[in-house]
């Protein structure tokens, strides 16, 4: 599973930091570092709707509030 | 004509309670390669010392860069001072740094603690001849520059420092040249020597320096091209024109921005590998593409950097931050500060759709005011800029 944030300015002052620092968290505590493999990703030309989150080309819109549900809902029920 | 250039940078600090600094230092340009650095020291402290050493600074720099012989310049200073109510004499110390053509230093002192050159990193003890103008003992030395050459010049509140606090006698000019000597070869730039030699007196004045303290550095070294991007051109169809005129360019290679580096990285065909450390920084994380020296976020970062670059012109009080840490504005103040002399700078002017919104400090105008006020900043700093809009 490919889980890309993206980095760009916009979802950096909307929080990206939080949600990558968040997800490398909940990542290695699922014990999911195997199965999933997070990288960055600079502007996805959808700034108005960040921190945008893609997983497998899925589009997401999240942030740091909602990472952790986010998470549960599409990384661990999924992998 | 050589390839060498000069990097110059002072520091002052003032006599502990006093408002203004009774040393002064001009630098003034004669030409593309040549430079007129004056320390004056003025008599006593304060605003008395400041007007002194100010007048002093200014006449000299000024007649010397006009090309006037030296004994006019020093007669000019003594017929324009102002004579101390107090002490009764018109009074202010000065050292002459002239560099001609960049091959040759002139170096005139006159009272002030003898200029320090270290070749190679090492002292090297250099002729002096002695005069006399107007009565008073002044050595004039010509130095055939090398790379790597460092002068060191300094007021007498370096010397003084520590006296009855960490020395009896102050701290002598052959400590300072070790301590000189164990930093001058970690590549700091002029600006950052003067600081760090002057904030060491600080500490031997124990935080209450007796004198004003200034030392002025003159870094002779190899001339440095390094390129800059920042930015897509406002018509896209100028994307590849803009990348090839910015690849086509010698030395080092910055870009800055999301759009801009995928837009690189499509022209050179290599991707664009994003990291996600974010070297506890605050500031959004830097990118690898194959054959670019550096990738960083756009704006957020520039705006780091530009911040760093006003501080290092004023106090450089920050110079810790940007010397030493891996995040994106760090790396790019250290080659832009550091490691260039010359530097094109490519700046596009697409205005980014989804950055015009109130709520988001990025606006397009915020965007070229931080390029115009780096350009300006790095030409002080003593960098030839060139801008290109695209």
């Amino acid at each position: 599973m490919k889980v890309t944030v993206c980095i760009g300015s916009s979802c950096h002052i909307k929080g990206s930091r939080q949600v990558v620092e968040q997800l490398q968290h909940l990542i290695a505590e699922n014990g999911l570092k195997e199965k999933v493999d997070l990288s960055g990703t600079f502007c996805m030309g959808k700034c108005q709707q960040g921190v945008c989150v893609t997983v497998d080309e899925a589009f997401h819109s999240v942030s740091p509030e909602t990472v952790e549900d986010f998470f549960n809902t599409q990384i661990k029920a999924k992998a | 004509m050589n390839d060498l250039c000069a990097d110059i940078g002072y520091k002052s600090i003032n006599h502990f309670g006093e408002q203004l600094c009774g040393d002064h230092v001009d630098i003034i340009e004669q030409g593309d390669n040549s430079t007129v650095v004056v320390l004056a020291d003025g008599l006593g402290s304060g605003v008395k010392a400041s007007i002194l050493s100010t007048l002093t600074s200014k006449i000299i720099s000024t007649m010397m860069a006009e090309g006037m012989p030296l004994e006019e310049c020093v007669s000019a200073v003594a017929a324009t001072l102002p004579v101390s109510s107090e002490h009764g004499v018109a009074y202010s110390t000065f050292t002459i740094i002239h560099l001609q053509n960049n091959q040759t230093a002139e170096l005139i002192q006159y009272d002030n603690p003898h200029v320090i050159l270290l070749r190679d990193g090492e002292n090297y003890d250099y002729q002096k001849t002695e005069m006399n103008i107007g009565g008073k003992q002044i050595f004039k030395s010509s130095i055939p520059l090398r790379e790597n050459d460092v002068f060191i010049a300094m007021s007498d509140g370096c010397p003084h420092a520590g006296i009855g606090i960490e020395y009896n006698f102050g701290w002598a000019i052959e400590d300072i040249t070790s301590f000189m000597e164990t930093i001058v070869p970690a590549g700091y730039t002029a600006k950052t020597l003067s600081t760090m030699l002057v904030d060491e007196c600080y500490k031997l004045y124990g935080g209450e320096p007796k004198d004003d303290v200034t030392s002025a550095v003159v870094r002779i070294r190899k001339r440095e091209p390094m390129n800059m991007l920042f930015g897509p051109p406002s018509n896209r169809d100028d994307c590849d024109r803009m990348m090839s005129l910015f690849f086509s360019k010698e030395g080092k290679h910055i870009i800055c921005g999301g759009t801009t580096s995928t837009i690189a990285a499509k022209f050179l065909r290599k991707p664009l590998r994003p990291s996600l450390n974010f070297e506890g920084s605050d500031l959004p994380p830097t990118a690898e593409i194959e054959g670019v020296d550096l990738v960083t976020e756009g704006v957020i970062t520039v705006a780091r950097v530009l911040e760093y670059a006003k501080d290092y012109l004023k106090d450089n009080d920050r110079y810790e931050d940007w010397g030493m840490k891996r995040d994106g504005a760090a790396m790019i103040s250290r080659f832009l500060f550091e490691e260039a002399t010359d530097i094109n700078f490519y700046v596009g002017r697409a205005i980014n759709p989804a950055h015009q919104n109130p709520d988001l400090p990025i606006t397009f105008s915020i965007k070229m005011s931080l390029a115009e006020e780096l350009v300006d900043c790095l030409k002080q700093m003593g960098k030839r800029v060139k801008v290109s809009y695209f």
